[in-house]
Order: structure tokens, then C-alpha cells, then sequence
């Protein structure tokens, strides 16, 4: 409800009255927090898990070790081949979605919903139970003929990869329906019958329009699957971590403040060259159809 | 005519959905079972949610997440209708800022947010506890109650409010009797889910809990380091009925607009 814009002091007053909370809150507990991070991944560790001033590289310097290299470069590739595999399925899901009629598509948009408000928890550990040596996947693979006994398939990095991808695949499907939702389905009968194959209807008529979709999905994969540090623990052992397992065990385990607050501002980098990465690639997208 | 390729992805989409209820529905089967171990099937019995309401530990950290969801979803809730109502005064230019500055959060990795308020609470020497737990989830949940209550308000006819001014209404009787009437749906959606936001918030948790605040989630992850037992299936399957619940509140028709139609779900 738009009310007329203040034009007395008593106006700009409520104004900012109604401001006031959102405002305090964003200001001093994300944007100076934020300063504070960067300032502090510059700074020193004293013995008892404090931080000490002075400005110094050595943090940055420590997680160019190998050892840390290691998990950036392992955190990346996880996070790609996550968001690779989300778009693809996720575009499936949204393609047979977008198809049916309008009361069918509202029954499997709350089947999709469900799974995604399930407490992230819930859905990690219900893995344990299907991969566990014995579990329901294990007599499976047995009865194919494909196991003999139990196996074992916790810990390990596929575990682990199955546990993001079952995290981040309802993620990834709503934005890419969102854009797939309003086409005409005659739009792709209308392709077909102008001679387009069944690749050339995707390729050429449908994926541009999902493109805007398919580019916040993998927004929406990306970023969070580098944060991630419950999902290694729980179904990869500890051993192959992600950017948000070093992290954590810089600041409860080490107790390294400033080295830890060093590898959040690289987190923090990264989501703002990717970020670049996906707004050009929207840009390019908006010339192209313009 | 059908191609068919149409036919193999249908079904791989039907498959995906499959896919995505298995592990609940595993879930909710094993919770079920009388067996020490989770996944080797011993014959149906419910003596694992009696286990489960006798684990003193559980309940508090139930408690504890109860209480700070309660809190932060209210706090978060309010700050949104307010801000919604005080970026209708704003000009346009500084509508922009303060939304920028509303889902900053959204954007920023949950785990550097929660890095970022522990070095604000560790120089200021705040003990960890409540308070720090309930401002982290504030944090968390402000950006999708200002979506939800921004998108709603912005939706009102503006000519409502001026009508009841007409009428002889002063302002605050015009939101009380007008406004808020007719935001409750969306107010009741946004309190909801930022309640089951932080009700299963980890990461943010992590960071910002101290002694005697351990919420529910921390304290299943930590059960589940020692391994998984029925018990945790048991919890596992309130959650999901839980779920199941808050969806119905909040109905699919809001949550379709939440989730597809703003920027972020």
C-alpha cells in the first residue's frame, strides 16, 4: 500500500521509525560483521584462540599450502559437477513438468516442495540408512548380483556427492520451471512441425527460454555446495573436504581466528567471481534476445 | 506425434521425483523397526519414539530450537511488515539501497555470515548463548520474511488504505483495521517459514550457540558422528511430518508464489 511519499519532518521521522529494525539489524550484524572478517583474516592468532592486531599476508600465504590448495581445488570440482548434474535433472524435471495440464502440475510442484522443506539433516542422514554395509541399497546391488556381501559405500566421496546433489537437486529445479512454465506447449509442437528434431527443440527453442532459469540455478548450486561442511562429515568420513569444512575446523578445531576468517574471504571472493561469471553470461543472454 | 526421446525423459522425470522420496520414505520405514541396527528390518514396533521421548538431551536442545525459532521468526517477520511499510515512503533510489541491503544476506554464504557475527560477538566479549543464537537467525530469516511480506504488501491496492484515511481512520487505526487484516495470510506464511528456517538451521547455529544453547540440529549431528540409530530415524520422521504440517499452513498457493514467483526459495 503505497502512501503518499512524507513530505513534514514527522513523516521522514516514521519513515525511518519503520526503517529502523531491518536497518540496525543488515548494518550491524551483516555489513560490519562483513568489515570485520576482512579485517581480521589480516590479522594474527594469539595462543588462546584470540585475535591480535597488525596487518600481515601470512594468512593468506598458509592457504596457498598445498594441503589447503587441495580442498579449494576439490571444493570446486564437487561444486561444478553439482550444479552440472542439478541443471541437467533439474531441467528434465521442469521440461515434463512445464508439459502437463495445469492440475497435474500443481500436485507434482507439491510433491517437489516437500522434499525441499524436509530438515537438511533429515535428508543426510537418511542416506546413512540406504548406503549403510546391508542397507536397502546394499541387498539391492547384491540381489542384481552386482555386490556379494556387505559393501561398503560410507564414507566415501560418491557418498558424498549423492548426499549434494539430493541436497541441492529441489534447489535447482524451481527457478528452472519458473522460466519453463509460461511457454506455450504448442511453441514446441510448432518447432517440430517446421522440421525441427527433438534435439533442435531444446537446443534452439526451449533452453534459451529456460537459459535465465538454468543461470540462478546454478547460482542457487554453486555457492551453497562450497559452504557445505555437514555432508562430507556425515557420508564422506572427514577426509575430502569442502571449502566449508576448512572453515569450521580452522575456528572450532585450531582455533586460528584469523586464518579462518582468511578462507571465509576467499569463500567470499569466489561467490563474487562467479556472480561475475553468471551476470555477464545473463547480459550476453539479454543482447542476444534483445 | 511423440518423440521418443519425450518418452525417456518423462520417465527420468518421474524417476528424479522417485528418487527424491526414497530416502524419506526409508527414513520413515526404518524409524519403525525393532532392531538396534537402522537398516536390517526385525519386525514393527514403536519403541524407538518411546527412546526417543526418554533422551532428556533431545528434549532440551528441542526446547532451546523451539524457543529461538519462535523468537527470530517473529523478530524477522515484524522487521519485514515494517520495513515493507516504511520502503512505500521511500523514493526510488533508496528503495533499491535498502533491498539491496535487505537480501544481502541471501547472497553472502550462510557459513561466512555466521563466521562474520562470531568476530563481532568475540569483540564485544558477548558470551555465546541465546541472544547470539537468536540475532544469528534473525539474520537468516529477515531476507525471506522481507520477500514475502514486501511481495504481499506491494500486491495491496494502495486506494484501500486512503479510503479508510477518508473514512475518518487515523493511520495507525487504518493498518490495524485495514492493513493487517488483509496481510495476515502472507504474515502467517513468512512467520512459518522463517520458523522452520531456523528450526533447521545448522550452519549459522554452529557458530553462534554456546554452553546449555545446543539446538536440535547440532545436537543430532553430533548423535550421528557416533553413528546412526533408529532413534534418530525416529526424530527424522517427526521432522518430516512436521514438514508436512507447516506446508499445509502455509498453503501450496503461497508457497508456489514464494518459490517461484521472487528470486529466491
Amino acid at each position: 500500500m503505497t502512501a503518499a511519499p512524507p513530505r513534514s519532518a514527522r513523516g521522514a521521522a516514521v519513515t525511518t521509525a519503520l526503517l529502523a529494525p531491518a536497518g540496525i539489524t543488515v548494518l550491524g550484524l551483516v555489513l560490519v560483521p562483513l568489515i570485520l572478517v576482512v579485517r581480521n583474516s589480516f590479522a594474527s592468532a594469539d595462543a588462546y584462540g584470540g585475535v591480535q592486531g597488525g596487518y600481515t599476508l601470512t594468512n593468506y600465504q598458509d592457504l596457498f599450502e598445498p594441503i589447503y590448495l587441495k580442498v579449494f581445488g576439490y571444493s570446486l570440482g564437487m561444486a561444478a559437477l553439482n550444479t552440472l548434474v542439478c541443471l541437467v535433472l533439474g531441467y528434465i524435471v521442469s521440461y515434463y513438468l512445464a508439459g502437463r495440464s495445469q492440475q497435474r502440475q500443481m500436485l507434482l510442484l507439491l510433491l517437489i516442495i516437500v522434499p525441499f522443506w524436509t530438515d537438511f539433516l533429515v535428508r543426510t542422514f537418511a542416506w546413512i540408512n540406504l548406503l549403510s554395509p546391508g542397507g536397502p541399497v546394499n541387498s539391492l546391488t547384491d540381489a542384481i548380483g552386482f555386490t556379494d556381501g556387505p559393501t561398503q559405500w560410507i564414507p566415501s566421496q560418491g557418498a558424498s556427492f549423492i548426499g549434494l546433489v539430493y541436497a541441492f537437486l529441489p534447489t535447482a529445479i524451481f527457478p528452472i520451471y519458473a522460466s519453463l512454465r509460461g511457454v506455450d506447449n504448442s511453441l514446441g509442437e510448432a518447432a517440430r512441425d517446421l522440421g525441427c528434431g527433438w534435439w533442435r527443440v531444446h537446443t534452439r527453442v526451449l533452453l534459451p527460454i529456460a537459459r535465465p532459469g538454468m543461470l540462478a540455478a546454478a547460482l542457487l548450486t554453486f555457492i551453497p555446495t562450497l559452504g557445505v561442511f555437514v555432508i562430507p562429515v556425515l557420508l564422506g568420513g572427514g577426509r575430502d573436504q569442502l571449502v566449508g569444512n576448512l572453515i569450521v575446523t580452522l575456528y572450532t578445531e585450531f582455533r586460528n581466528q584469523p586464518m579462518g576468517a582468511a578462507a571465509s574471504v576467499v569463500l567470499l571472493v569466489l561467490m563474487v567471481a562467479s556472480m561475475a561469471v553468471f551476470g555477464l553470461a545473463a547480459r550476453r543472454l539479454r543482447r542476444k534476445t534483445a | 506425434m511423440k518423440h521418443a526421446l519425450d518418452t525417456v525423459t518423462a520417465w527420468l522425470a518421474r524417476g528424479v521425483i522417485a528418487f527424491l522420496y526414497i530416502p524419506i520414505v526409508v527414513v520413515v520405514v526404518l524409524s519403525f523397526n525393532d532392531s538396534e541396527v537402522t537398516y536390517k528390518w526385525a519386525g514393527f514396533s514403536t519403541r524407538w519414539y518411546g527412546t526417543l521421548a526418554d533422551n532428556t538431551e533431545l528434549l532440551a536442545a528441542l526446547r532451546v530450537s523451539a524457543e529461538v525459532a519462535l523468537i527470530s521468526a517473529t523478530l524477522a517477520t515484524v522487521c519485514g511488515l515494517l520495513s515493507a511499510m516504511g520502503m512505500a515512503r521511500l523514493a526510488r533510489r533508496w528503495k533499491t539501497v535498502f533491498s539491496g541491503g535487505l537480501f544481502l544476506p541471501l547472497i553472502i554464504p550462510e557459513i561466512v555470515l555466521g563466521v562474520a557475527l562470531l568476530s563481532v560477538f568475540g569483540a564485544m566479549g558477548a558470551d555465546l548463548g541465546m541472544t547470539t543464537l537468536v540475532l544469528g537467525h534473525l539474520v537468516v530469516t529477515l531476507p525471506y520474511a522481507s520477500l514475502i511480506v514486501l511481495g504481499a504488501y506491494n500486491a495491496l491496492d494502495s486506494s484501500l488504505g486512503e479510503a479508510a484515511t477518508d473514512l475518518g481512520c487515523n493511520p495507525w487505526q487504518a493498518f490495524r483495521r485495514v492493513t493487517l487484516p488483509l496481510l495476515r495470510q502472507p504474515l502467517l506464511a513468512a512467520w512459518l517459514l522463517c520458523f522452520t528456517i531456523s528450526f533447521g538451521n545448522i550452519v549459522m547455529s554452529t557458530f553462534t550457540n554456546g554452553i546449555g544453547s545446543t539446538t536440535l540440529p547440532l545436537r543430532v549431528y553430533s548423535m550421528l558422528k557416533g553413528g546412526l540409530t533408529p532413534e534418530i530415524n525416529a526424530l527424522g520422521t517427526l521432522l518430516v511430518l512436521f514438514t508436512l504440517l507447516i506446508i499445509l499452513g502455509v498453503g501450496l498457493r503461497q508457497m508456489r508464489q514464494v518459490l517461484l514467483g521472487g528470486k529466491r526459495g
